[in-house]
């Protein structure tokens, strides 16, 4: 109940938050309304005043607070200052777009990274171990405006084996990917090793491999749900993050996600995009960590008392 | 504090091994009991520094002189990494946009690393209604993925190399915050702490004297690991062209100024990332190699 309280309190506060973005900024919001629209600098002032009239702009701050939130509670986010499309819309998309990307770059990272990490954590202190610790941890340093330039230049540019830049059929979200994976598979391959490297000195591990199950049987039965539960916590993390972290992927590969929404709405100044964009992030990016939080609890109760301690 | 809170930071899982290291951490001076990591990254970082602090010296060109008979030239030559499509020289740019690059990440990681080590350390002594404020703030800013962060101030300041400190700093305190007031709630609870407060010394003197020198070591260790990051994140902000502003440059805007050119000059995009990657990972090779040794000692 607590939980759900302070949920609402940050939501609440993250709105008002954007909602202040264009009384903070220095200049009138309707002249702004008007120029992004028509780019005129010169603009009639009894025509600033009857818009300001018309959208409401002339009540008081808290009265203009509480119409935007009830009306963004029901789905309408008003329209684009450019583009004069529906926001919602804009943003159900947009969402659907990097919801996709980024499940399928963190699919493709823990592909990667459970049977790295195991293999490290078996071979623990090897050569094995070195390299793959070594080489998953450089990855962290990769800028991905580094990573995603040289991969166009190679796989499109050079080899035209793959587009570069776009958002159509599956051959389009290969680059992007693999440049967005990177650093989650980076963080999934230590959390594995270190997770596996716990169980594979548990006593109940021990236990079964001393009444001489192979080593195998024992992990698959007693071993592999408490071996990966933490890098599924990890896992829900990085989606949220990624949410609103693959702006610069997204502006690379001109893909149509929340992050170049988010990055041309700024560029713009389409304040009621942005901050659609910055709410749903933030938004979901609480309530996926929320959700994680409950269900880890409702997995592993055990787990949950030790991590509190940490 | 739950595996969510911030999983991305080590530091978190090992606060309370490293106050007890702590004491035991001279010897440092003896390069023989470094692990390799330790030394290739102190290595690399310090050829890094070296290099930018000496750039007025090294600098082969004038980093803004155009040569429009020169463009695009590979490297070697008489331009040893060749030019830009203006015919600037590429080597001399790299050394005077890294002083940018790594002087504003640095400046970031040490204004939020003071600023959140601080705040921690004050709520941890003086908990009640402020504790929670300044912590419920942290919670709600947690939400917030430090490129939104970064996307809305440019939208209220406007872009540029103030509001991308004060974005990075905003978005960077609070795991600091985070991480020094559970340290010193937990070192306020030892012995010692407790014998100053019988003993009448007064509430600075215990916190200069007990709770920052041992909380020093895992906020070092933070440190080191948001470094790389911090300059990765500069980097974003400055190729999307939300950072350094022209005619200043750094290793982000490079490397977007030099995108368009680069099937012929590859050498364009490849140095500046080259740059930012060996910065962050002699960074993440210190960091790694702290760790290393902090688990052989303990």
């Amino acid at each position: 109940m607590r939980r759900a309280l302070v949920l609402v309190i940050t939501l609440l506060s993250v709105s008002f938050l954007v909602f202040m973005i264009p009384y903070i900024t220095p200049g009138d919001p309707v002249r702004k309304i008007l120029r992004a629209r028509t780019g005129d600098l010169d603009l009639d002032p009894e025509a600033v005043e009857r818009l300001r009239v018309a959208y409401g702009l002339d009540r008081p701050l808290h009265e203009q607070y509480l119409d935007w939130l009830g009306r963004a509670l029901t789905g309408d986010l008003g329209l684009s200052f450019t583009s004069r499309a529906d926001v919602a819309g804009m943003l159900g998309s947009a969402l659907g777009v990097t919801a996709t990307l980024a499940v399928a770059a963190l699919l493709f990272a823990l592909l990667v990274a459970l049977p790295l990490g195991s293999i490290a954590a078996i071979r623990r202190g090897r050569p094995a171990d070195t390299i793959i610790t070594t080489v998953t941890q450089a990855f962290v340093a990769i800028p991905e405006y580094w990573m995603a330039p040289v991969l166009v230049l190679v796989f499109a540019l050079r080899l035209g084996a793959l587009p570069s830049a776009g958002w159509d059929d599956p051959r389009y979200m290969i680059l992007p990917c693999l440049t967005l994976a990177l650093r989650p598979m980076s963080y999934f391959t230590q959390v594995t090793r270190a997770s596996m490297i716990d169980v594979l000195e548990s006593p109940h591990i021990v236990a079964a491999r001393s009444r001489g199950l192979s080593f195998g049987v024992a992990m698959v039965r007693h071993g592999v749900r408490n071996a990966i539960l933490p890098v599924v916590t990890l896992f829900s993390v990085w989606l949220a993050g990624l949410l609103g972290g693959s702006v610069v992927v997204e502006v690379i590969f001109s893909i149509p996600g929340m992050g170049r929404l988010l990055y041309t709405a700024v560029v713009n100044s389409d304040t009621p995009v942005l901050q659609a964009a910055v709410v749903c992030i933030v938004g979901l990016t609480i309530i996926i960590t929320t959700l994680t939080d409950v269900l880890y609890a409702v997995i592993n109760p055990t787990v949950r008392s030790a991590n509190v301690a940490a | 504090m739950s595996l969510l809170d911030d999983p991305r930071s080590h530091a978190l899982d090992s606060t309370a091994d490293a106050i007890t290291t702590g004491a035991r951490s001279r010897g440092w001076t003896r390069l023989a009991t470094w692990p390799w990591s330790l030394r290739v990254g102190v290595a690399l970082l310090g050829t890094v520094l070296l290099v930018l602090l000496l750039t007025p010296w090294l600098a082969p060109y004038d980093p803004a002189a155009q040569d429009l008979t020169n463009r695009l030239t590979a490297p070697g030559g008489e331009h040893v990494l060749g030019t830009d499509h203006l015919g600037r020289d590429v080597l001399s740019r790299l050394m005077h946009g890294g002083r940018f690059s790594v002087s504003v990440a640095a400046l970031t990681l040490a204004i939020s690393a003071v600023a959140g080590t601080l705040l921690g350390i004050v709520c941890a002594r003086v908990r009640g209604a402020f504790d929670e404020l300044v912590m419920r703030v942290a919670d709600v800013l947690l939400a917030f993925p430090e490129m939104v962060v970064a996307m809305m101030l440019v939208a209220i300041l406007g872009a540029g190399q103030g509001t991308l400190i004060v974005a990075l700093v905003i978005a960077g305190w609070t795991p600091f915050a985070r991480l020094a007031r559970g340290l010193a709630i937990e070192i306020n609870a030892r012995d010692f702490v407790e014998a100053a407060e019988c003993l009448g010394f007064s509430r600075r003197f215990i916190v200069l004297r007990h709770l920052l020198p041992n909380a020093l070591g895992p906020l070092m260790a933070h440190a080191s690991l948001r470094f790389g990051h911090k300059l990765i994140t500069v980097g974003a902000l400055s190729y999307l062209g939300l950072g350094v502003q022209p005619p200043d440059s750094d290793w982000g805007s490079m490397l977007a100024e030099g995108q368009p050119y680069m099937t012929r000059s590859p050498g364009l995009v490849v140095f500046p990332g080259l740059a930012i990657f060996v910065t962050a990972l002699a960074v993440t090779l210190i960091s790694q190699g702290i760790d290393v040794r902090r688990r052989r000692q303990g």
